[in-house]
């Protein structure tokens, strides 16, 4: 492939790519997302492919093998266009049933429909779905259309208009203004204006300016920068390429973790190719702008998520965070002015430029506009990616879109914002996704991650495993973050094990405190949310570890004990085979009793009893 | 030519000299800001965090670190706030407990209030302060130690573990070491630590000027930048 050198070969190119593409008839659309690849969805791909030569279908049918399409809970997921017809939970052997059924002949295979979990009835097309009727894929539908690794299906699609439109008619201080408009704020966490954060560093003078992209996402649980940046890299690449015509960079980076082994390739693959068609380069597009961008591969340290040590650890040096009495879009990489926008963040701008500010400032609410993207996760029936407008109360996402809990458990609480958000109960999911009311709850947007915890999850020891991720992750540069959040742990785990004392309430509270206004990064800063909102709104859970010695939820192993309801036990010899310590004794047709001194609470016994008989008290 | 900004830090106008951080001009005219990790000499890394201040911007305070904080025109600064007084107390609470065999900390508890420790004592031989790993590498530019680790693993080392070379056992690092001198009464052995407060006398004056520099003998102990 030549050079484009105009805007003219552009639009060339993508009527020539649309016309090949029109002689499809079918498009096959299979989902090759970090969800999907887990159920072993390559296998399905591989199989459907051999399947589609075999029966000498590869000039109709189109094969598409696309980025997370977000039912990550019924993968591998396939939706057949036209139709929309949605098939889920394929395995390799259904391939010729679908291609020789299905493809060939239209019909549509009733065992790979969803089952609509309320109605009971088969669902055929992906827009019915409740899960995804619920919701405003602005971002994540893009991924279904365009094979990951093809920049012909990204400018087939659309693709670099926004690019073309911005480098023909838009002035860089009227694109921030347009993007000031939008109202659009961080995805990556502090929901900071990004039109405004453009703005600074544009203003800041300087010879050399820096555009990052920031993919280094670590929270536990979360994985939609990935989604996006595995399924539609270009989508990101193009919104880099505005951001840095609009603030005078002329060189980019990626900064994308280790262990993501599938983003890191296929940016690479989408850098390559954007340089091949000379969207990278000098000169791009014919016009005065030049621009180039490197891919810096995360050695997965957590804090290197935080902008400083994030650049730190581009130019080479350790990943640690300083001070930023001076922003970064004055100071930033290599001590040049550099903006800093989260995955999500820059696959907004081109749409924000397509369709303008009015158009995304019309979603959401009074301070936060657009879609934001949410990895939920925990005791939920559908996990997987969900897309929904600002201003969405926590509800509807839980309930409507996630489904409820597993196995008819109560839900009763949601770690929004990974590790640094907060806990907010039942009783505050009427709030909606909004950067200042989370705030103001204590919790945050953060980058999107959506923990959902159920009766038997203990708030206490939940906390605690956020605590223990943050001593882990902490650089350790600071005191309050090191010493502070070992020091809250090591509290968090005497309340655990039984040693709690009531004074240690108002102690943790106060070193908490200390710890969010000390810390010298946002990471250290936002550490103790687990605690500040676990205090908040589950103190009578912490009472209950400490004044009675109780673990509520049954999880803190030193607080509960294993006990045999005589009532129920029908002395059938099943927890006595499990119990890998001797711990049950008992005679066939007799009640078993646990012996507390041997039991070491591991819960198999329970989870084996089909009688419900084991219970904790 | 030396240019020169104008500050307001706890009421009074300083005429600063431009690029020199908060603290330094702080000490300089008399106000005490505890610290423990800025050497008037070095760069300033903000670890201890106890030089904190409120930095007020447009009507909102930030508390950020002093050390780090540069001058600049018409900066309203506040050192000693109740705020402030709490915070830093709370931080040097956490030093002394995971620190309580040096007489610098245990200094510098007494100076910023610290009565009671309210944490199981920890009888560690490094706060992490990097004075010694910062003189090593802008002083005598050999870069004998670093920091080595993450979180509660880091801790200072030569490269690999192994002494190298270029380390000439020059013995600045021991020197500025805030834990080279145990407390008056001995070395505490570990089940007997104890906030040690014989100092308390030196207070005397500063508890009724608060803010002020009395040059009290603890700051001789902890290494104060008005000492050096």
């Amino acid at each position: 492939m030549s050079r484009l050198n105009s805007f003219r070969e552009l639009e060339h190119l993508r009527e020539g790519l649309r016309e090949r593409l029109e002689k499809y008839t079918t498009t096959v659309m299979l989902c090759g997302g970090p969800g999907c690849h887990a159920a072993r969805s390559q296998a399905v791909i591989d199989a459907i492919r051999k399947e589609l030569s075999a029966q000498r279908l590869t000039s109709e049918v189109r094969l598409l093998v696309t980025g997370c399409h977000g039912f990550c809970e019924e993968g591998p997921l396939m939706v057949i266009e036209p139709g929309n017809l949605f098939y889920h939970r394929i395995s390799p052997d259904d391939a010729f049933e679908i291609v020789s059924q299905t493809l060939v002949k239209g019909k549509v295979i009733e065992r790979l429909l969803y089952t609509d979990p309320i109605s009971c009835k088969k669902i055929q097309t992906e827009a019915e779905i409740p899960f995804y009727r619920l919701q405003d894929r602005e971002l994540l539908s893009q991924n279904r259309r365009v094979d990951s690794c093809s920049i012909e299906d990204y400018i087939a699609a659309g693709g670099y208009t926004a690019l073309a439109k911005v480098l023909q008619s838009i002035a860089p201080l009227e694109a921030i203004k347009e993007i000031k408009a939008s109202g659009l704020r961080g995805r990556g966490g502090g929901g900071f204006p990004t039109g405004r954060k453009w703005g600074e560093c544009q203003e800041a003078p300087s010879d050399e300016k820096y555009v990052i992209c920031n993919a280094d996402e670590g929270d536990p649980g979360a994985y939609m920068d990935r989604g996006v940046l595995e399924g539609n890299p270009h989508l990101v690449l193009e919104g880099m390429m505005i951001g840095a015509w609009a603030v005078g960079a002329r060189k980019g980076y990626v900064y994308v973790r280790h262990e993501y082994p599938i983003a890191v390739k296929h940016t690479r693959i989408a850098v390559e190719q954007a340089r091949e068609f000379g969207l990278l380069g000098n000169n791009i597009l014919g016009s005065s702008f030049s621009f180039d961008v490197d891919i810096a591969r995360g050695g997965g340290a957590f804090v290197c998520g935080e902008s400083t040590a994030l650049m730190a650890s581009v130019e080479g040096k350790v990943g640690e965070p300083r001070p930023k009495d001076v922003h970064t879009v004055v100071d930033g990489l290599y001590h040049k002015p550099t903006t800093l926008n989260n995955v999500e963040t820059w696959a907004n701008i081109p749409g924000i430029i397509l369709n303008g500010s009015s158009w995304f400032a019309s979603k959401g609410t009074q301070g936060s506009k657009g879609t934001k993207i949410l990895a939920l996760t925990g005791r939920i029936k559908n996990t997987g990616l969900v897309e929904v407008v600002m201003g969405t109360p926590i509800r509807t996402v839980v309930f409507d879109i996630g489904g409820g809990a597993v196995n008819g458990k109560q839900i009763k609480a949601v770690q929004i914002g990974g590790p640094s958000g907060g806990c907010l109960p039942v009783d505050k999911f009427d709030l909606p996704i909004d950067f200042d009311i989370l705030s103001e709850a204590g919790s945050m947007v953060g980058s999107g991650g959506m923990v959902v915890m159920d009766e038997e999850s203990c708030m206490i020891d939940v906390t605690k495993y956020f605590l223990t991720f943050l001593q882990d992750e902490s650089c350790g540069k600071c005191l309050p973050c090191r010493v502070g959040v070992d020091r809250m742990l090591e509290i968090i785990t005497d309340i655990t094990e039984g040693r709690g004392k009531p004074e240690q309430l108002d102690l943790l509270e106060e070193l908490a405190d200390t710890v969010s206004q000390t810390a010298l990064c946002g990471l250290g800063k936002t550490a103790p949310n687990p605690v500040l909102t676990t205090l908040r709104y589950f103190r009578p859970e912490y009472e209950a570890h400490i004044n009675e010695k109780k673990c509520p939820a049954g999880v803190c192993k030193a607080l509960i004990t294993y006990w045999i309801d005589p009532d129920k036990c029908t002395g059938c010899k099943v927890c006595l085979q499990v119990c890998t310590y001797g711990a049950i004794t008992g005679r066939k047709k007799q009640v078993h009793v646990i012996d507390t001194q041997l039991c070491q609470k591991c819960g198999i016994c329970r989870s084996e009893c089909k009688f419900d008989a084991i219970r904790v008290i | 030519m030396l240019k020169y900004v104008n500050v307001n830090i706890d009421g009074a106008i300083i005429h600063a000299i431009k690029g020199t951080s908060v603290l330094d001009t702080a000490i300089e005219y008399g106000i005490c800001i505890p610290h423990l990790c800025h050497v008037p000499y070095l760069s300033d890394l903000g670890a201890c965090r106890l030089c904190i201040v409120e930095h007020m911007v447009n009507g909102h305070s930030n508390v950020t670190t002093s050390c780090t904080l540069n001058v600049e025109e018409g900066m309203v600064i506040m050192t000693n706030t109740d705020k402030i007084r709490k915070l830093r107390r709370n931080l040097a609470e956490l030093l002394v407990a995971q620190a309580p065999n040096s007489r610098a900390i245990q200094d510098i508890a007494l100076r910023c209030g610290v009565r009671e420790v309210r944490y199981p004592f920890r009888n560690e031989d490094c706060v992490l302060c990097g004075r010694c790993v910062r003189v090593c590498t802008e002083v005598w530019k050999a870069r004998a130690i670093g920091f080595v680790g993450r979180g509660k693993n880091r801790h200072v080392d030569y490269p690999f573990g192994v002494r190298p070379e270029f380390c000439k056992q020059c013995g600045s690092c021991i020197q500025l070491c805030p834990m080279t001198i145990t407390p008056c009464d001995g070395p505490m052995k570990p089940g007997e630590e104890r906030l040690c407060g014989q100092c308390e006398s030196q207070l005397m004056i500063a508890d009724q000027t608060p803010g002020s520099c009395v040059w009290c003998k603890l700051g001789e102990g902890f290494g104060c930048g008005r000492y050096v």
